[in-house]
């Protein structure tokens, strides 16, 4: 019986070599069946145990059993070894060939801009609010302070409707709107289409999209104004961005500015696009005329105890073409493919 | 407006600063320089000088008087130093009549005699040039240089070609023509002034002078003009004959009356100078309101809260300061008050009315770089939410994901749009532009459909696939604004594709919107969506008017010239239409030059946004299994499947969770005039674990259900 001891030890150190030694699945299979087939070696080990007395069958079975999963186990390493080698060729892959490209839908310019333009506002304070297209020449005009037969209204080239409206030329109309129903103090902005009856070019269209901005309370300032319009630039733009205040002339506010930011594309040494000064205009701006606010019924001027604010729009094309550099304001409405991919 | 460089200077002792500087200056206090450019050696500066400021700064003086104030340089106006000649009257050359005093407040008119006609000094024409004026002869070339001096319009009559020695202000009589100095002809109306002689027009007044009493090489006798006119009256005039001069501009803006004077003797002045003529005695002066003397002339006094000052520019500018800054620009310290100032206006400045108007003459000669940017100081008021952009940035949004690019496209639609719809509604329904740039803007679109169509035209050399959207407003008479969703998907052949697999039953793209709109209805908040056959009901002939101004009784599109009658459908939720989905029709699509096939969906926006909510409401999710099993149904082509969908929900009763239809098929290995439909069956209970004999007996209860149809067949 010694013998057999001999056999499982001397057994276990061949199978061990032969498992180590196996190329490919093939030998791998073969030596399962030397060792562990009906007829292998261990198996015909476990067979003739049944003729030993108990006590010695109880271990040797123990330790060819040991053996048994002792070899099983060799040869499930071996075996997913060999899986492994063959993995690691067969699936290489080239990482410099594209990704796939996944069907994306894209938000318009114009609509992320306005998004950026409202989410700045709002976190100050302004409610976004709206008007309609269509105007009445008392709004869009009148109400403004602008006088019918006086060239000021020269300023604004105009659509007029057969229906006995016109297409509003600025949202400023919405600032009138909105105080005939609202009590001052207020802040708020209006985004929104606005036409214009002109000729088209790189630069000039027919159709806009305005965003309008109105501040009404006991002690707004041209100071306030400054601190508010400059922190949207910062935020809209970078950190590092410089503007102006120069005198211009709207009949519904008094005094009246123009807004002008540094030069994006030079960084204000001058270009093209700011036509060599270094600035280009972005908004129109100023404190509300105080017809505006008799015209909405507001009482002006505090110290007869009424309201004193400011207003300002701007072009969301001309923000939208500064941030991206668009050099073409058609492009916007032009539903070329090729150009709203991009964003 | 341009300006010479050199004329400027001329009003200053000291040096000016270089062009380039004193254009930075100017833009910053006054007004954008908009070009300097270089000329001889001299620059003319293209100055954006604002209407408000027309009546004083039409002019090198004006301007002048701006560098002084910005600059503190002082100025000295030209000199106009007159010398009559006593033995000559004024009044036996020319005799003045103003007809209309309103139209016309002022006409001075002066006579200068023994002229002689030719070319301008070297330094008057080059002046003109530079502001770009074309050298005539002396006499006019000063009547020129004298209104870009002063900003008063001037101009020169040959005293000898005035019939009757009259000059009469009056309106135009019908049927009165005058031929222009540049020789065009014009019709005169009742609402044109002019300046005529005994016989007829001389001149239209405050526009431009009549070809008949033109200076000459021969003329000896001067009648100069200097007169104020009724801006109103000279701006519809100048519309009425579309002609617009340096002189109408002037007038149509409105000018000092008080100018009239210094204008003339300048130009009187200049006359003797360098025409050697003789100045005859007397101003002949029409100027009926003018004040009897100088001391009570009213000139505007406004009072000037300093108080306001400061709380308006938001800096506080002192006192001496604020006086300086007004004396510069010429206005009189009347009062002077610890809490406010009385201001007295030049008449020069038209512009000054309001304590508002000083504040801005303050603030940009002080200069609004020195104020400091300061934050409000406000109640903490949190913005109110609107509820349309939300809802528009949900839905792009939502498109977006779904892969679709949103548009902007114009508001409006050509003539010929309109006729490619084929729009069964009388032209009233439509909103017509009366003054449009070009065809494309004739009248506002009634639907956003048809730009989107053009974009797939224009995009197809490109792309073969499209899917786009806008969110917009339409217009539909009288004056109805509503904003819809429109979108739409393409598909367009590949080469060798057969036309018949694209449009075959199973209707690809058409699926394909349906499950966008069952997507984008879901994510809004919307249950109860359904399609519905489209029947003309009343309720397309009349829109309803959500977010209008006005009621609309008009009628609408016809549906039947846009869609495909055989793919299209109402989008209904609960009872309400809310918009449409359908394949375009061939017809249009062949008129439009678009291969392939488009599916457009169009929906009312308003109504959409008032079914939308935000409420969401989670399902718990069971924690027994859920168990799946196929059924095939073959029945005929015309059978619906929502029918066949109904008839498994109903006999499968609450253990079915979902049935999922996952192919339709006709064609090969299928009897013709059936299809077949095959279904995902989804079995689960909340509360416990179905068993397979559950499953089956449920199973077998559809099967039969199904089959009590003999010519439904559930295939085995």
């Amino acid at each position: 019986m010694k013998m057999v001891k001999i056999n499982l030890k001397t057994l276990k150190n061949r199978v061990q070599k032969e498992v180590e030694k196996a190329l490919d699945l093939k030998e791998l299979d073969e030596i399962f069946k030397k060792y562990l087939g009906k007829r292998g070696e261990i198996t015909r080990i476990l067979r003739s145990l049944e003729k030993l007395p108990k006590a010695k069958r109880v271990k040797i079975g123990r330790e060819a059993n040991e053996l048994k999963n002792f070899l099983r186990e060799k040869m499930e390493q071996k075996k997913s070894s060999f899986v492994k080698t063959t993995e690691d060729k067969e699936e290489w892959l080239d990482i410099t060939a594209p990704g796939q490209k996944l069907a994306l839908g894209h938000l318009h310019p114009l609509t992320q801009v306005q998004r950026k333009v409202e989410e700045i506002f709002q976190t100050m304070g302004f409610s976004v609010v709206e008007g309609p297209d269509m105007e009445t020449e008392w709004y869009n005009f009148d109400a403004l302070n602008i006088p019918k037969d006086h060239p000021a209204r020269d300023l604004w080239d105009t659509f007029y409707l057969k229906n006995g409206l016109l297409l509003r030329t600025h949202t400023s109309p919405v600032q009138v709107r909105y105080m005939e129903k609202n009590n001052p103090p207020l802040r708020i902005i209006v985004p929104g289409n606005v036409f214009r009856h002109e000729a088209t070019d790189s630069s000039h269209e027919f159709q806009l999209y305005q965003v309008e901005g109105l501040m009404v309370d006991k002690k707004v300032s041209v100071a306030n104004f400054k601190a508010i319009i400059g922190e949207f630039f910062r935020r809209f733009f970078r950190n590092d961005i410089k503007f102006r205040l120069r005198p211009d002339y709207f009949p519904f506010t008094e005094p009246s500015f123009d807004i002008g930011i540094s030069c994006l594309v030079c960084g204000g040494k001058g270009c093209l696009v700011c036509k060599g000064t270094g600035w280009v205009e972005m908004a129109g701006a100023g404190m509300v005329h105080p017809n505006v606010f008799k015209n909405a019924g507001l009482i002006p001027n505090p110290p007869a105890g009424g309201w004193q604010g400011w207003a300002f729009g701007f072009g969301l094309d001309r923000l939208a073409m500064m941030k991206y550099k668009i050099n073409d304001i058609r492009l916007f409405r032009s539903g070329d493919l090729r150009f709203l991919n991009q964003f | 407006m341009v300006f010479s460089y050199n004329w400027l200077q001329s009003f200053f002792k000291k040096k000016l600063p270089p062009p380039k500087e004193l254009a930075v200056l100017l833009t910053v206090h006054f007004a954008e320089v908009e070009e300097i450019r270089k000329e001889g050696k001299d620059f003319a500066l293209d100055i954006d000088v604002k209407p408000s400021r027309a009546g004083d700064c039409f002019s090198h003086l004006g301007i002048a008087r701006e560098i002084s104030a910005i600059t503190g340089l002082i100025y000295r106006s030209s000199t106009s130093i007159i010398r009559e000649n006593k033995n000559i009257k004024a009044k036996d050359f020319v005799r003045v009549e103003v007809k209309d005093k309103n139209a016309c407040p002022r006409y001075t008119a002066r006579v200068v005699t023994d002229v002689k006609v030719f070319p301008s000094p070297k330094w008057i024409r080059e002046r003109l040039k530079v502001c770009g004026l074309r050298p005539i002869n002396n006499i006019v070339d000063i009547a020129n240089y004298g209104m870009l001096e002063t900003g008063q319009p001037l101009h020169a009559f040959d005293g000898e070609k005035l019939a009757g020695k009259k000059i009469i202000v009056r309106f135009a009589k019908k049927r009165e023509k005058i031929v222009t100095l540049d020789e065009e002809k014009y019709d005169l109306n009742e609402d044109i002034l002019v300046i005529a002689d005994e016989k007829k027009p001389v001149a239209i007044a405050g526009i431009k002078g009549g070809k008949l009493p033109e200076i000459d090489n021969k003329t000896k006798i001067v009648v100069l003009e200097s007169a104020n006119f009724n801006p109103k009256v000279i701006r519809k005039g100048s519309k009425t004959i579309d002609l617009k001069t340096d002189a109408s501009w002037r007038f149509e803006h409105g000018i000092d009356p008080n100018l009239t004077e210094i204008g003339i003797n300048r130009a009187a002045f200049l006359i003797q100078k360098i025409a050697k003529g003789k100045i005859a005695k007397g101003l002949i002066d029409f100027y009926p309101q003018k004040p009897p003397t100088k001391i009570f002339f009213e000139a505007k006094r406004i009072k000037l809260d300093l108080d306001y000052v400061e709380r308006l520019l938001g800096i506080k500018i002192p006192l001496k300061e604020i006086k300086n800054i007004l004396k510069r620009l010429e206005f009189g310290i009347a009062e002077v008050r610890p809490q406010h100032l009385l201001v007295e206006v030049p008449t020069l400045r038209l512009d000054i009315s309001i304590p508002e108007d000083l504040i801005e003459e303050i603030g940009r000669i002080y200069g609004y770089q020195k104020i400091k940017a300061v934050f409000p100081v406000s109640a903490l008021v949190p913005p109110k939410r609107n509820f349309n952009i939300f809802w528009e940035d949900l839905t792009k949004n939502i498109l977006k994901e779904a892969s679709f690019t949103e548009v902007y496209n114009y508001s409006f639609v050509s003539e010929k749009d309109i006729s490619i719809y084929q729009l069964d509604q009388p032209k009233s329904a439509l909103i017509e532009v009366e003054n449009p740039i070009s065809l494309e803007q004739e009248y506002l679109r009634p639907s956003l459909i048809p730009n989107l169509l053009k974009n797939v035209a224009k995009n197809q050399k490109n792309f073969r696939e499209i899917r786009i959207f806008e969110l917009g407003k339409i217009f539909q008479a009288p004056r109805t604004e509503k904003r819809m969703l429109t979108g739409l998907i393409t598909r367009t052949l590949a080469k060798g594709e057969d036309e018949t697999l694209v449009s075959s039953p199973t209707g690809d793209a058409f699926y394909q919107m349906k499950g966008v709109i069952d997507l984008l209805l879901q994510k809004l908040g919307i249950s109860n969506i359904w399609y519905d056959e489209y029947q003309p009901t009343p309720e397309d002939y009349n829109p309803p008017t959500t977010s209008s101004h006005s009621p609309s009784g008009e009628l609408a599109p016809s549906k039947l010239s846009i869609w495909n009658p055989k793919i299209c459908a109402e989008i209904k939720v609960n009872h309400e239409e809310i918009g449409f989905l359908g394949e375009t029709s061939q017809k249009i699509l062949g008129d439009l030059k678009i291969e392939g096939k488009v599916v457009v969906f169009d929906i009312d926006f308003e109504k959409l946004q008032r079914l939308s909510s935000e409420e969401t409401i989670y399902q718990p999710i069971s924690r027994f299994p859920a168990a799946v099993r196929d059924i095939a149904v073959l029945v005929p082509l015309e059978i619906r499947v929502e029918e066949v969908l109904n008839k498994i929900e109903t006999a499968g009763g609450i253990l079915v969770k979902d049935v999922d239809l996952f192919d339709i098929y006709e064609g090969e290995e299928i009897p013709g005039g059936k299809k077949n439909l095959a279904f995902h069956i989804i079995y689960q209970a909340e509360d416990r674990t179905l068993s397979s004999k559950e499953i089956d007996e449920i199973q077998q209860k559809i099967i039969k259900t199904l089959e009590e149809n003999p010519e439904w067949q559930v295939r085995k």
